[in-house]
């Protein structure tokens, strides 16, 4: 099969990445100075038998290298030790917090990637006209706000309409499933409209100048000269060619996707993993921000790993 | 006569925004054209002349800031009456176009099957099995198994890459059929396949084909007529026999002598070598003993994703070759030959496998980059494309300047500006002063690569490898820049080696000839042997696929219906 | 390009190479010209604040969240401190934590590409699996995990900032070099004997100079922007002001629900226009180096007829 070679690689380098970005957990919490204050057997208040399991678990009082193996052993296990906070299983605090996160941010990409899409490829189709350059200046200043300061906006622009912090009302306990979905839905309009306002932004600069980039190909001058009309000839041949420019650049702007969740989960009380992160760093919970910052690396890689193949999908040139 | 497709009065000018306001370029002035059903017509001229911009506004593809004025016909009714709406109903299904380089021109993620039927559908042409069909037809018509429909532009040979072009350009058989340039990116074999099936394809269905090109001997082969442009006019349009015999216009005259021919050295060979009086040991200038190159054959993912070529140099077998003081050989071959890779293995930028090459008697074979710097002084090289060997911020005093810094030559200024003034003058820019502080862009093709010659002989090199020297230079000055090497030879007793896909020149200028086939040697001797008796069945195929710039002369293709 | 249409290639369109020459091109477009007064402006009043601060920002001159007035132009936050000359202050250190994040970023990603694209082989292999893995940690969570486990301070934001920002300038740079090093020019200069420095510093960092201004301007936004993340999560140093410690605190003392947007708007308005201006800058010169974005076939307007007669001096 054609790049079956090429599939492989990739999904051997995801795996590789995956591992360095283990060792380098390893080296940040335990092996760098700073590293003994993160011990990750010091939860606060722990009765002694629970130190004593972590401490086997984890070989703490043995010597480096053994307690490396043993601590890969352990989180491929999905032992991430125990939170500092509330004495729960990191992994544990992790599923609940990925759980609330994915349908806010999922919800906001998708968004982004759509405005993205139809406002770049109008600006480019409409190059140099009204239309592209208001879309573009908007896009520039979309780009150019922070996060937070949007967030904030929203949030004094919107008192009182709308919802502000957290998933769920708290006081309106007891309804159906149904009601508290609403809720749920209406408390994500804010974060979700901040998340999607900034990365609309930078994915309409990429496709548009991806777009440009194809409009001035000879195959362009071809189909032109074949007889297809404008709509066909963006759809069919430019924005298909410029998908592959695009997926690669979405791609590596995924870590503005963190970013961007981390601060708005942060204003908008958001019960997520960016969050919960947020709160590690402020309790000094060393064994969540370990959990943490694995979990968002493995996301990511799974992610690239999804774009590359989308790119092999999409390109027929890739054979190896 | 009716014509089929005619061009009137066509005047095409052209906005430009520069620094101080709009200017305008008129760049077709008061052309007029016209084709018989059937009938070929050539239009040749070299670049910036206009022949290109003149199809294009056949088709109605000018880009915005063309204006047009004038008539283009097709079986008399003007389609250029009310501009694009008027155009667009014929493009492609009465009048189609090849375009030059096949493989930009394919849209690189679709299947040629799937582009051909684009064409169909977007004109209503066929649809269905029928269309599938009608395909295979059209693949198997211009010699493409009809099952590589489903094959993406990248999985072709640029020769057939040209093929299916031409098939995608007949799939709404068309009347008109306008190829610009559809060979200049392909050896000379598949050249003269590719215009042996426009000409049989154009008597088969009738077509009217304007053919543009720069080569007047393929003009001469395939076409019954001829218009000679210049500067945006046509300057003199007839029948390829009459404009070979008697060129009225002083350009159609020069444009045909510089138009090399293989068949017509008229007496003697061009040269006899004269290198019988050798007083010096028998330790020749260069000696290349079976060397043997080869490549991996890798390309990076990378390369893959920005939609690089596959170009990897073809490896070199047993390759000998020698090189005396004032001699020039020739290595002629096609692209992928290995001649070029031969060169660079004789640069000592390629590791050779097995094999020696030895430079005034001194074995060079292993050399490290280090170890060959100071050598390097001797053998210099002339490389293909003058628009980009030279930097383009260099000036030319810096140009020809930076060799003497790279060796420490000369340490005054004075003492370099004198070799500057010499190398500049051996090449013919002369006044020297006028030329000094120009950059590249100010220069004309062939004046760069004097400058890329004068930069190379100012370190009174003794070997001067030469690729291709004159393959990317308007017709007309190619013969001076061969002139001038052939001076270095003779004056300065220059070793050259030039390679070129050109019998034609290297059996004008070489005393010997080595044809190169699939990483080996062929055939290798004297020029005008080698041209007159090819023993080589390769040499033979070789010099049959060359096109004769005498129309009476056929070697193309059959003209007497 | 195949196709060479007189029209795209206009005397002026040739010389557009080397530095200087596509510099002056992109300063005559008016984006770019608003950019650079954007950014010049900037960094002046970076330079020159502690001489136009009008408050202490250190001490309370007025009352807690008191709004903007003909005072406090920008009114207080919630220490009774004034926001103008706060959102002063920060931009002057938000710039020089930006400037100084980008020169390491720009420094180690140039150096990585340079070397990589050059030399090829296993250098290339060697350094882009380092970039890639790089680019596949998410940098935001990494720089959490390290100021986290280093305590918070500016100096660690810079270099965590500096030290994670450098690998998309290094494939920019090496892709660049690695056509460079294609070149036949670069070819040419090698086989007359020219060492791989002479080359680099003679013909392919000239060449690479004005993409190097584009993407250090650019990578400006991205390193204020992490400082402004970086402070907002609490991990920058609390006692120094910037404008990612400005809205911090301003978040953190509950501005929001007081209704005072005073104490955020400035500087998140200062770090939108100042990327604004850094982000037209970069952007006019990169386009401008990019030729594949001078030819477009897809033109809201077609060619024209011109008249038979009576029009110009060229008028038949």
């Amino acid at each position: 099969m054609r790049g079956s070679a090429f599939i492989w690689k990739r999904i051997v380098f995801a795996v590789v990445t995956v591992f360095v970005a283990l060792t380098l957990n390893f080296i940040l919490f335990r092996v760098l100075p700073g590293g003994p204050v993160s011990q990750i057997s010091r939860v606060p208040n722990a009765s002694p038998a629970l130190k004593q399991a972590l401490t086997a678990q984890f070989g703490l009082d043995k010597p480096l290298w053994e307690q490396y193996l043993l601590y890969l052993q352990q989180t491929l296990q999905g032992n991430f030790g125990v939170s500092y906070m509330n004495r729960q299983p990191v992994f544990d605090n992790l599923v609940e917090a990925f759980g609330n996160t994915i349908p806010m941010v999922a919800t906001g990409t998708i968004l982004a990637l759509t405005l993205g899409v139809v406002v770049g490829v109008i600006s480019a189709v409409r190059r140099g006209s009204m239309t592209d350059h208001l879309s573009t200046n908007i896009a520039v200043l979309f780009y150019a706000f922070p996060t937070q300061f949007l967030g904030m906006m929203l949030l004094i622009i919107f008192a009182g309409a709308l919802p502000s912090a957290g998933m769920n009302d708290p006081f309106a306990m007891g309804g159906s499933g149904w009601d508290s979905f609403l809720d749920t839905l209406k408390h994500m309009i804010l974060p979700v409209t901040t998340l999607a306002l900034t990365l609309y932004a930078e994915n309409a600069l990429i496709v548009r100048s991806a777009m440009l980039e194809t409009l001035g190909e000879d195959y362009i001058l071809t189909a032109k000269a074949k007889g297809v009309p404008r709509r066909r000839l963006i759809r069919a041949h430019a924005l298909r060619n410029a998908m592959l420019p695009i997926v690669t650049m979405v791609a590596m702007s995924l870590g503005a996707v963190v970013t961007g969740s981390i601060i708005i989960e942060v204003i908008f009380s958001w019960p997520g993993i960016g969050r919960a992160l947020y709160t590690a760093v402020l309790k000094r919970d060393y064994p969540m921000l370990q959990g943490g910052f694995l979990a968002i690396t493995v996301v990511v890689i799974t992610f690239n790993l999804i774009a590359d193949l989308i790119y092999y999908k999409l390109d027929p040139r890739i054979t190896t | 006569m009716s014509s089929a497709f005619a061009i009137q009065d066509l005047n095409i000018w052209f906005g430009a925004n520069t620094g101080s306001g709009r200017a305008e370029f008129h760049v077709v002035k008061n052309v007029s054209l016209e084709l018989a059903p059937g009938e070929r017509l050539g239009l040749v001229g070299e670049s910036g002349s206009g022949k290109t911009t003149t199809i294009l506004a056949a088709m109605g593809l000018l880009p915005a800031n063309a204006e047009v004025s004038g008539r283009i016909l097709l079986d008399g009714t003007d389609i250029l009456r009310s501009g694009e709406a008027s155009v667009a109903p014929h493009r492609w299904k009465d009048i189609a176009m090849v375009f030059q380089g096949a493989m930009s021109a394919f849209n690189p993620v679709r299947t040629i099957g799937w582009q051909i039927a684009e064409a169909m559908q977007m004109h209503g042409v066929a649809r269905g099995v029928a269309m599938t069909r009608r395909i295979g037809e059209l693949l198997e018509l211009v010699g493409i198994p009809a099952d590589h429909a489903a094959r993406f532009p990248h999985q072709l040979s640029g020769g057939m890459r040209q093929r299916a072009m031409i098939a995608m350009a007949l799939a709404c058989e068309p009347k008109v059929l306008l190829a610009d340039e559809p060979t200049t990116a392909l050896d000379v074999m598949v050249q003269d396949q590719v215009m042996k099936l426009l000409v049989r394809l154009s008597k088969e269905l009738n077509l009217a084909l304007v053919l543009v090109t720069h080569d007047l001997a393929i003009v001469a082969q395939s076409c019954h007529r001829a218009a000679v442009m210049l500067k945006g006019e046509v300057v003199e349009q007839g029948e390829v026999g009459d404009l070979y015999h008697r060129p009225k216009h002083e350009y159609t005259r020069k444009l045909f002598e510089a138009t090399p021919d293989v068949f017509s050295t008229p007496g003697a060979p061009i040269r006899t070598s004269p290198v019988s009086t050798k007083t010096e040991p028998a330790s020749p200038l260069l000696e290349v003993r079976d060397i043997s190159v080869s490549y991996p054959r890798v390309r990076s993912l990378r390369d893959v994703m920005r939609g690089v070529e596959l170009d990897v140099p073809s490896a070199v077998e047993n390759v000998s070759l020698h090189v005396d003081r004032g001699e020039m050989v020739a290595l002629v071959g096609q692209s992928g030959s290995g001649k070029t890779t031969t060169l660079q293995a004789i640069l000592g930028m390629v590791k050779a496998r097995s094999g020696s090459i030895h430079l005034n008697g001194r074995d060079v074979t292993g050399l490290t980059s280090g170890q060959w710097r100071p050598l390097r002084r001797q053998v210099q090289m002339i490389y293909q494309d003058p628009y980009e060997s030279l930097d383009l911020r260099y000036r030319v005093r810096s140009t020809v300047e930076e060799p003497l810094r790279v060796h420490g030559i000369g340490l005054t200024i004075k003492e370099r500006d004198s070799l500057i003034h010499a190398a500049l003058e051996r090449v013919g820019l002369t006044p020297v002063e006028r030329y000094l502080n120009r950059f590249p862009h100010e220069l004309s093709g062939g004046q760069r690569q004097r400058v890329a010659i004068a930069s190379a002989i100012v370190l009174k090199p003794e070997l001067l490898l030469a690729d291709e020297p004159v393959s990317m230079l308007d017709v007309s000055v190619r013969a001076g820049v061969l002139e001038l090497l052939d001076e270095l030879r003779t004056d300065a007793r220059m070793g050259i080696l030039m390679i070129t896909h050109d019998l034609s020149t290297a059996a004008h200028y070489a005393d010997r000839i080595a044809v190169m086939h699939q990483g080996r040697i062929v055939e290798e001797g004297p020029a005008a042997a080698v041209v007159r008796s090819p023993k080589a069945d390769y040499t033979r195929a070789l010099l049959a696929s060359i096109p004769h710039p005498d129309p009476n002369r056929s070697t193309l293709a059959d003209l007497s219906a | 390009m195949t196709l060479s249409l007189p029209g795209a290639a206009t005397p002026e369109a040739e010389t557009r190479l080397g530095f200087w020459p596509v510099l002056n091109d992109v300063l005559h477009q008016p984006a770019a010209l608003a950019g650079l007064a954007i950014v010049t402006v900037f960094v002046l009043l970076g330079i020159i604040s502690p001489l136009i601060e009008p408050y202490s920002v250190r001490e309370a001159t007025c009352a807690v969240f008191e709004p903007p007035s003909w005072q406090h132009w920008f009114g207080c936050d919630d220490g009774g401190i004034d926001v103008f000359s706060l959102v002063l202050r920060g931009g002057r250190i938000s710039m020089i934590v930006g400037a100084t994040a980008t020169l390491i970023a720009i420094g180690i990603g140039a150096t990585v590409g340079i070397l990589s694209g050059y030399f090829g082989g296993w250098v290339d292999t060697v350094l882009m699996r380092i970039t890639d893995y790089f680019l596949v940690i998410p940098q935001i969570v990494l720089m959490i995990v390290i100021a986290a486990v280093w305590g918070p301070s500016l100096s660690h934001v810079i270099i965590v900032i500096g030290a994670l920002m450098w690998t998309s300038t290094a494939r920019l740079i090496r892709a660049q070099v690695k056509s460079l090093r294609e070149r036949v020019y670069v070819k040419r200069v090698e086989a007359l004997g020219a060492s791989h420095l002479h080359i680099i510093i003679r013909h392919i960092l000239p060449q690479i100079g004005p993409l190097l201004v584009a993407n250090t301007v650019l990578a400006i936004t991205v390193a204020i922007f992490n400082e402004t993340a970086l402070a907002f999560l609490g991990l920058s140093d609390p006692t120094a002001i910037t404008w990612g410690t400005i809205m911090e605190h301003a978040f953190d003392r509950a501005a929001v629900s007081s209704g005072a947007w005073w104490a955020i708007v400035p500087a998140g308005v200062a770090v939108a226009v100042l990327i604004m201006g850094c982000y037209m800058l970069g952007r006019s010169i990169e386009d401008g180096l990019n030729p594949r974005l001078k030819v477009s076939y897809l033109s809201l307007h077609g060619w024209k007829l011109r008249p038979l007669v009576g029009r110009g001096p060229d008028a038949i």
